[in-house]
């Protein structure tokens, strides 16, 4: 069989790919450069110069930044330990980590109001011991809404994570140990260099998540729009169709971007930078490949 | 593996025996709101058709019709006036007279039958007592402004909720505005200063469990809300005065399902339908003998003394001019 | 030694905290959906309560109203592993096998969708296919979309991490032809990876919402967006309830993958 017969077999993929990807996606471009006197960039410059656009557009990109990057810290914690260390109930532990993954963001949404709304259960309980209900309604503050965002993060960055970390040979640490470089030393020069590229990948793997969700907003952000909600509100009130194609446009253009400029830096493949092997590096197609020993024999 | 494929292959037709069942879409059919939840389940009981909810508010379920011209999904919709009217002059309804269309009165429906009403409700400031944490029950309007009340002020957003635009809309000619609504955009303005959240959804259930302590809707839902629920909420009919909002419905223009949701049209202006909208405390547009206890339950009609009955042609004309400014002005 | 001490204990820390900041609004919603209904006071969604008696509480409830919904969703979760199947693994194969440059270029695209916000893709098919809108497929179609890349990553790592011609090789030198070969040797072969990745691509449809949410309508909606109808327009006890089916499905999908799954979960399921 020669390889073009071969790659037939990838048509209904390529079929698939073609009818629900791409011409969708051409489509959302062309509508998006539409406007009144034909073609131009009118829509896009309505999202910077109309305050709420711009506003939203803004937010989108701080709150997922800032998620991306307190998600890629804090969860280095769980995914050292899964990775390295041995404790009763891990599987469980770590069972119970992954859950938030499926969770669609309106659940998460509705976690964070049951904990943390204006009669939450953080509050009812901090009321019942301090006599004063702390946090009350923070769930719709800016920082109830990061935090909501960090909670379907969590299971993200930790596997993301922990599967670079596995690769790092806690021997070497003793090795290093041994010749009497201190904790400092070692944590500088040979865990930071190790899990910078994680780290790297963790971010853009988060930041695009956060970008994307559309649930948590819908029914948190009472003040704070994000973009996805202000596409909601096109489609849902008498929207402008070019505009609604823009914004888009624009977090499909912002999720790339940071996806690819990551890639680049780190000299990731794709694949890579979604399976975040965090060992990157090598040339793209033989660097993606997987080592007989990695994947799984049935 | 063999048991998936049975379970797939039984969800399949499941669905296709669904595919064959008697249905009638509306579009915004909220269970709890003007207990259409319990109105569905009694034609479903009654007839074996089934009325799935929806949770569009009007203007949504207005734009959505708008997008599904071509191929319209729905078969009726169900709006507060202003934006039945307005969906109506966008073409989108067919007109149908139902049974018991000659009682409605005229300026309640359309003459063609592109619209009509099927109850009316009021605005008021729903209040729960017990999440107002010791502060005084508001009695107006003005008493909203106060700072005492910050954070604690919900309304719909008018470019989704019907219920938000009648407000929105309303408050001028409350506040004895004239027709370039400045008296009412200037309380807006100030009103912003206290207001948590303009709902995108219905808040029904955030204001039974005191997650809102004020939420600015139907008088309906707040007097399900005491009575139904026995939840610690107040209706409060501001001393200002308040707008009728009529309640419409329309069948669509292309229904999928014409001759089903002619007969549900009919039934939803029949005694049954009209008794159980009364129970969520919406007042039937057909005569219909309540129960005393529950005649008792409604406020007395005085407090309804100041309210406005607003041309829902000039709302209508005004619609998009009014949500675009507010866009504008009051969300920013 | 002291100072690495205190590290490892900062990280457990850290870990404890994390792990009570997920598990505990789950445990307050179980709490909310087997609590006494008139300890909340809510009476008016007793109409549909009294349906299904045999069942507890407020399941009942949202069996009656939403029970529609979650067959929908379930028949959606398998038909969108069986569509990635058949879909996916030929086209794996197809470009683990040539290695060519048209291959990867296929597989950079399939892995796309993982990178374009739900929201804006929905946009899209709905832009694109207005003559269909209301069709249930649709959603499946924006399901498939979206579950595609992982099925496609699992298998085709799959098939890298065995050599591919060389097996092939002595099959054919023991006379197997092309059908038994795929049969015999390559399926076998990918049927753990192809568990993982149906397990993977039903947990991520089951709880699907950015792009089926827009495409849904009253006739077809997912499960989510019922949860989503719940949580503004019913009581707490309801919502609790309807939220403790949605975790009751999961659950269990997400244990299989933790344990079967094991180390090709970790490296696969982030990104989903």
């Amino acid at each position: 069989m020669n390889a073009a017969r071969k790659l037939a077999l990838s048509f209904p993929l390529i079929l698939l790919l073609a009818l629900l990807l791409l011409y969708p996606l051409a489509l959302l471009l062309g509508r998006s450069l539409q406007n009144a006197n034909g073609l131009g960039l009118s829509n896009y410059l309505l999202l910077f110069t109309e305050a709420p656009y711009r506003r939203a557009l803004f937010h989108s990109v701080i709150l997922s930044a800032l998620v991306a990057a307190l998600s890629s810290l804090i969860c280095l914690a769980p995914a050292w330990l899964f990775a390295n260390e041995n404790f009763p109930g891990k599987n469980l532990v770590r069972a119970i980590f992954t859950l938030p993954m499926s969770f669609s963001g309106i659940i998460v949404g509705f976690l964070a109001v049951i904990m943390l709304g204006r009669i939450g259960a953080v509050p009812q309980f901090l009321q019942r011991i301090t006599g004063h209900n702390y946090l009350a309604g923070s769930a719709y503050q800016l920082g109830g809404l990061v935090i909501a965002y960090l909670y379907f993060e969590i299971p993200r960055a930790t596997l993301t994570l922990e599967s670079a970390l596995r690769k790092f040979d806690p021997q070497l640490s003793v090795a290093a140990r041994s010749l009497g470089a201190g904790t400092w030393q070692r944590l500088r020069l040979l865990i930071l260099p190790l899990i910078w590229r994680p780290l790297v990948s963790t971010f853009a793997v988060t930041f695009t998540v956060s970008l994307g969700s559309f649930g948590v907003a819908l029914i948190l952000s009472k003040r704070f729009s994000v973009l996805p909600l202000e596409i909601f509100q096109q489609i849902t009130g008498y929207g402008n169709q070019g505009l609604m194609a823009a914004m888009s446009i624009a977090l499909v253009l912002l999720a790339c971007v940071i996806n690819y400029s990551v890639r680049a830096t780190s000299g990731l493949g794709a694949g890579q930078l979604q399976d975040a092997e965090g060992r990157g590096g090598a040339g793209p197609p033989s660097g993606r490949r997987i080592d007989a020993g990695e994947g799984t024999p049935a | 593996m063999k048991k998936l494929l049975l379970t797939a292959l039984g969800l399949l037709a499941a669905l296709v025996a669904h595919a064959q069942e008697k249905v009638v879409i509306q579009y915004d059919c909220i269970p709890n709101y003007a207990n259409w939840g319990g109105v569905t389940a009694a034609y479903m009981k009654e007839t074996g058709v089934r009325v799935p909810p929806d949770m569009k508010g009007s203007s949504a379920a207005m734009a959505a019709l708008d997008a599904e011209k071509a191929n319209p999904q729905a078969d009726c919709a169900y709006y507060s006036g202003a934006i039945g009217y307005q969906a109506a002059t966008k073409g989108l309804h067919q007109p149908y007279q139902p049974k018991g269309w000659e009682k409605i009165p005229d300026s309640l429906k359309d003459p063609e039958g592109k619209w009509w009403t099927v109850h009316t409700g009021h605005i008021a400031i729903l209040v729960n007592k017990s999440a107002l944490g010791g502060k005084p029950v508001p009695r107006s309007f003005a008493d909203l402004l106060k700072p005492e009340y910050k954070g604690m002020v919900v309304y719909d957003d008018p470019t989704i909720q019907g219920t938000g635009f009648t407000f929105v809309y309303g408050i001028n000619s409350i506040m004895g505005g004239g027709a370039d609504m400045k008296a009412g955009f200037d309380y807006l303005k100030k009103l912003d200063a206290n207001v948590v959240n303009y709902a995108k959804e219905n808040s029904y259930n955030d204001l039974l469990r005191g997650e809102i302590p004020i939420w600015i809707n139907a008088d309906g839902n707040g007097l399900k809300a005491q009575w139904v629920d026995k939840a610690p909420i107040e209706t409060v009919i501001a001393s200002e005065g308040t707008v009728v909002m009529p309640l419409v419905m329309g069948m669509v223009a292309g229904a999928p399902h014409p001759e089903e949701t002619k007969k549900y049209l009919d039934w939803c202006l029949g005694d049954s339908a009209q008794k159980l909208m009364a129970q969520s405390f919406f007042r039937p547009v057909m005569k219909v003998d309540l129960d005393a206890d529950l005649q008792k339950q409604f406020p007395p009609e005085s407090n309804y003394a100041k309210a406005i009955t607003l041309p829902l042609n000039e709302m209508a004309a005004n619609a998009d001019a009014v949500k675009a400014r507010w866009s504008k002005e009051i969300k920013r | 030694m002291r100072m690495d001490r205190i590290g490892i204990l900062a990280l457990y820390l850290i870990t404890w905290a994390l792990l009570i900041v997920v598990a505990a609004p789950l445990l307050v919603v179980l709490a909310g959906a087997f609590l006494d209904p008139s300890l909340l006071g809510v009476s008016s969604e007793r109409w549909a309560a009294d349906t299904s008696a045999f069942v507890p509480g407020w399941f009942g409830y949202v069996f009656a109203l939403y029970g529609r919904s979650m067959q929908f969703s379930l028949l959606l979760a398998l038909l969108s592993v069986a569509v990635c199947i058949v879909v996916s693994v030929p086209a794996a194969y197809a470009i683990v096998r040539t290695d060519s440059r048209a291959g990867r270029a296929l597989e950079e695209i399939t892995l796309l969708p993982l990178s374009i916000p739900g929201i804006a893709m929905s946009i899209g098919l709905i832009q694109a296919y207005t003559i269909v809108r209301g069709q249930w497929w649709l959603i499946l179609c924006g399901h498939v979309l979206y579950t595609i890349p992982l099925m496609m990553r699992v298998v085709t790592n799959a098939l890298r991490s065995f050599d591919l011609e060389k097996l092939e090789g002595v099959a054919q030198s023991l006379g197997a032809n092309r059908w038994q070969r795929s049969l015999f040797v390559i399926l076998p072969n990918l049927r753990h990876s192809i568990i993982v990745g149906s397990l993977l691509v039903f947990a991520i449809s089951w709880g699907e919402f950015n792009v089926s949410f827009l495409l849904n309508t009253p006739l077809h909606q997912t499960y989510p967006a019922a949860l989503y109808a719940t949580y503004t327009a019913n009581s707490f006890a309801v919502s609790s309830a309807a939220t403790t089916i949605f975790l009751a499905v999961i659950i269990p999908v997400l244990l299989a993958l933790q344990w079967i799954g094991g180390r090709e979960f970790n490296r696969l399921e982030q990104a989903a």
